[in-house]
């Protein structure tokens, strides 16, 4: 018998609100073990080459301080091998190659921050610095790009009755979380404890049981809070290496956080990109090829590759396809993913020559989008699982009023405003990962469920709470869920939107299990009023069993546990993830409308009204999904108008490393803004029917606004940030 | 940047002069209800620094008494320290965050004499009889604060990590009486940044709890 819904769907609010509104919530540098001590990185001022010498004396010199460390002095660690991304991972200070600007070369421990951040400015070093290459623009591409093709897209194209030939760039965007990536380490003999800011508690544990060559059972990494991270937090980084080796190196708990400085060059960051995108269709609208080249940053020592070749893959129907996604190896740190990975990213280019097309034919952009739905996804020859892209084109622009919108550009006025509105479609795929959750009920009638998952923001605890509470038939204050310790049962990375369906999955599973457990108990025991009856007849609300056609005839878990003398019993819940060959074809969809005025004399735009639509399946808690979509929309007002991680090329330092001058979202900026969630469940893409919806809310808000962009003013930008001179 | 500048301050040290393998420590002692307690201190090496250590000095440190939540505090600070890190790393007050120590994201906000300020920007030094006010100083025991409250009806955060800052500074822009229109609440609450993207909330809750909803 299917469990009753009443704690999912319903707008909850978040399980640890008052943690987190009193300043009791525990982030990974709030944390201070008996005797921590200060550690300060420092890091490379040049871009490229070797260190000669370093000079500590100075530093050393301090009153409290206790250890300079660098390559000259650091103990070696094991050699690592097989790890992702492909390449050579930065090890923490074992030689004196300098791979990019900013790469710390020394850490300074001291009693107080003070003198650690003091020292750390003494520290002399000298290198013997190589010329940098940091400019896509002016580097070579690796020759050996990832491709596709399908059919004969330059073919195609030739004889396209039209064709469009674009351009576009994209800067580089920091991901900046507020919470600064922060590490506690502290050893006790062999085993190390680590209070860390991370997406993944157990991947901490891999890279640094592999860091140190230890067991990954001598390790445990705490995380019960994460400060945002986007994805910054999704890698264990090279400080959080160095922070544990200081601490054994002072034989001292370390307690090591990035300055916001620090944070662009050690961190990842989506990568800046070049793109060319041919298309080719006919008259009435239907694409039938097109041709997509990336050039995109990468390390030289890390090879990192995102799906930003996505959207122009399968999003519209297109028989001829051609792409190449080249690797661009400069002189900087590695890229890493952010918010909406590659899709984001690759969003920008398609649904801006979608709106260039329909501009071209005279064609609404929605109808543009609509002629080219294709009728499966033509990458893989898949069904979709759930595709209600149409319906989030027909609630969007019901919602927002695009029957208002006048096609022609430069059109409409409000004062020295120029008024323009745009749109653009998203996508994302539904990733879904192994993993387990454990529940216990106790005798009380209280449940415990936790796994190692993590919460930057969505409001993982809350939403697994509900998930639990519906699956064991109790309320949500009946259920606490624990997450952020390396000690719970496997979780994948925080990350990629997949925590719901994974984790959700497996917490279904585990209090399923008890719950049937429960029931089994209860129908075997002659003391039961239970006793007898058919299990699958049986539901439980409230923490009481009862027959679904005869309420009045069960009784409470705590009877029951009771009168068996039962303390609790518990279950183990399991998720096997995405399997080996899928089906279908699963991803989230979006439709986002924008509405800009754009200064005329100043080319200043402000984005006055925003209403995104989304097809992510089951939503848990309508709430935090619209805070989810909400915050998507203005982070994806710094993508558009604001972000971007500016670098002097002469020797790869970044100018702007800091938010004053890598400009952010303010509540100044904020439009009026509303999200909608199509109603759907998508029960072949994972056992509770979510799609996830991290990512998905801020694919296409760039495209969305660009578009309102060239609709306001009649000018085309294909760069972003879309800058007031370009405007002008 | 890895370092901040020193500022020296023209209070002598209260510190006598270091020896190479004489620990240094910060005390800080709390005075509760007339009685005396030495709590939060940071215990220095236990290993003899390096030779060079000879002729260093003890970091200038400065007496300050001030009020935190209602306690009365006296520390001796090394003169370098900030605010923010008095309360973090010597009061164990971690509810204020440090986003950027540069002014520019506001997680670190507190009331200072009832106005807001960045504490990071802000030397302990100076604060001699300065009454501090920071988010665990808001709730009355069990009872939140009335824009704590409307931060959670109205889910104005997201990760919670700017949430404290948010807060304070919400209720410093009530107090100012910037509270008339939504757009004057977005004016006067853009000191403090929110990454998750819960600004429209966050208008919503000051509103709120300014009485205008």
């Amino acid at each position: 018998m299917s469990q009753p819904q009443a704690a999912v769907g319903a707008a909850a609010p978040r399980v640890d609100a008052r943690l987190r509104v009193t300043g009791k919530a525990k982030y990974a540098a709030d944390n201070s073990p008996d005797g921590v001590v200060h550690a300060v990185l420092v890091e490379s001022s040049v871009g490229r080459g070797r260190v000669t010498g370093i000079d500590a004396r100075a530093a050393e010199a301090q009153t409290g301080v206790l250890k300079v460390i660098s390559h000259l002095n650091a103990p070696e660690l094991p050699p690592r091998e097989g790890q992702f991304p492909p390449g050579e991972p930065l090890r923490p200070l074992q030689d004196d190659r300098i791979r990019f600007f900013g790469q710390p070369v020394a850490v300074v421990v001291a009693t107080t921050l003070e003198t650690a951040q003091h020292a750390a400015s003494l520290v002399e070093v000298s290198y013997d610095a190589e010329p940098v290459s940091t400019d896509i623009s002016a580097a070579e591409p690796a020759d050996d790009p990832e491709t596709y093709a399908r059919g004969d897209a330059d073919g195609a194209l030739e004889s396209a009755p039209v064709r469009l030939d674009l351009t576009y760039r994209m800067a580089r965007n920091h991901h900046n979380p507020i919470e600064p990536a922060g590490t506690v380490a502290r050893w006790d003999g062999d085993r190390l404890t680590v209070w860390e800011k991370t997406q993944y508690v157990q991947g901490t544990v891999f890279t640094l049981s592999a860091e140190f060559g230890i067991p990954p059972d001598s390790i445990r990494v705490i995380s019960p809070f994460v400060g945002g991270a986007f994805g910054s937090a999704a890698r264990t980084w090279v400080q959080s290496v160095i922070a544990a080796l200081a601490a054994r190196e002072v034989k001292r708990p370390v307690k090591l956080v990035l300055t916001r400085r620090q944070l662009y060059f050690g961190v990842g960051f989506r990568p800046a990109y070049e793109y060319e995108l041919r298309l080719g269709g006919n008259r009435q609208g239907r694409l039938t090829a097109s041709a997509h080249d990336i050039r995109t940053e990468s390390s030289r020592y890390e090879r990192h590759s995102e799906h930003v070749l996505e959207p122009g893959r399968m999003l519209y129907s297109t028989p001829n396809v051609r792409q190449a996604y080249r690797h661009v190896p400069l002189d900087v740190s590695t890229p890493w993913f952010m918010r909406g990975p590659g899709y984001a990213s690759g969003a920008f280019p398609v649904e801006t020559a979608m709106d260039e097309l329909a501009h071209e034919l005279g064609l609404d952009p929605i109808e543009l989008r609509l002629r080219n739905e294709p009728a499966d996804d033509e990458s893989t020859n898949l069904p979709f699982s759930t595709r209600r892209l149409r319906d989030c084109y027909r609630a969007g622009a019901r919602e927002f009023g695009w029957h208002r919108r006048n096609p022609k550009p430069r059109s409409t006025r409000d004062g020295d405003w120029l008024i323009g509105m745009g749109m653009a479609a998203g996508v994302y795929d539904t990733q879904r990962s192994e993993a387990q959750a454990s529940v216990r009920l106790d005798a009380d009638g209280i449940a415990l469920v936790q796994s190692a998952t993590s919460d930057m923001g969505p409001g993982t605890a809350t939403s697994m709470t509900q998930v639990a509470a519906d699956a064991l038939g109790l309320t949500m204050r009946q259920v606490t869920f624990r997450l952020g310790d390396s000690l719970m049962p496997p979780a994948p990375v925080h990350a990629g939107s997949q925590t719901m369906a994974s984790v959700g999955s497996a917490v279904q599973d585990g209090c399923d299990k008890l719950r049937k457990q429960a029931i089994t108990l209860a129908v075997g025991d002659e003391d039961s009023p239970l006793y007898g009856a058919d299990a699958a007849d049986i539901v439980v609300r409230g923490g009481r069993l009862y027959v679904k056609n005869n309420p009045t005839r069960g009784e409470t878990y705590q009877r029951l546990l009771a009168r068996n003398n039962r303390s609790h019993l518990e279950a183990m819940g399991s998720y096997a993830g995405a399997s080996e060959a899928e089906k279908f074809s699963f991803y989230a969809y979006a439709a986002t409308f924008a509405e800009v005025a754009v200064d005329a004399h100043l080319g200043l735009v402000r984005v006055r009204r925003m209403v995104g639509v989304y097809d992510a399946a089951r939503i848990i808690n309508p709430r935090l999904a619209d805070s989810q979509a909400i915050g998507a929309m203005t982070g994806g007002i710094g993508h558009a108008l604001l972000e971007h991680t500016v670098t002097d090329h002469r020797d790869g330092r970044i100018v702007n490393a800091n938010l004053a001058d890598y400009l952010v979202p303010t509540h100044a900026d904020m439009p009026e803004m509303k999200a909608i969630y199509i109603e759907g469940e998508d029960y072949e893409a994972d056992p509770i029917g979510v799609k996830g919806l991290g990512e998905i809310v801020i694919v296409g808000v760039a495209p969305a606004i660009a578009n309102a962009v060239f609709n306001a003013t009649g000018r085309r930008v294909r760069e972003l940030p879309i800058k007031p001179e370009a405007l002008l | 940047m890895s370092t901040e500048h020193p500022v020296q301050a023209e209070t002598p040290s209260v510190e006598p002069p270091s020896t190479p393998t004489r620990r240094t420590f910060i005390a800080t002692t709390t005075v509760v209800g007339g009685v005396a307690v030495a709590g939060g201190l940071v215990a220095g090496p236990l290993t003899p620094v390096a030779e060079e250590a000879v002729a260093a000095e003890a970091p200038p440190g400065s007496r300050v008494s001030l009020t935190v939540n209602g306690v009365r505090r006296t520390v001796t600070v090394d003169n370098r320290t900030s605010l923010l890190d008095l309360l973090r790393e010597h009061l164990d007050l971690t509810g204020s965050k440090k986003g950027c120590n540069a002014g520019a994201c506001g997680a670190c906000t507190v009331l200072v004499d009832g106005r807001r300020i960045n504490s990071c920007l802000t030397l302990a030094v100076r604060l001699d009889g300065a009454e501090v006010t920071t988010i665990e100083g808001l709730a009355k025991g069990d009872r939140l604060h009335p824009l704590q409250q409307a931060f959670i009806d109205q889910d104005a955060f997201q990760c919670g990590f700017c949430t404290p800052g948010q807060i304070v500074s919400g209720v410093g822009c009530i107090k100012e009486g910037h509270t008339g229109s939504p757009e004057e609440i977005r004016e006067w609450m853009s000191g403090n940044l929110c990454r998750c993207g819960c600004y429209v909330k966050i208008e919503r809750a000051v509103e709120q709890a300014a009485g205008r909803k």
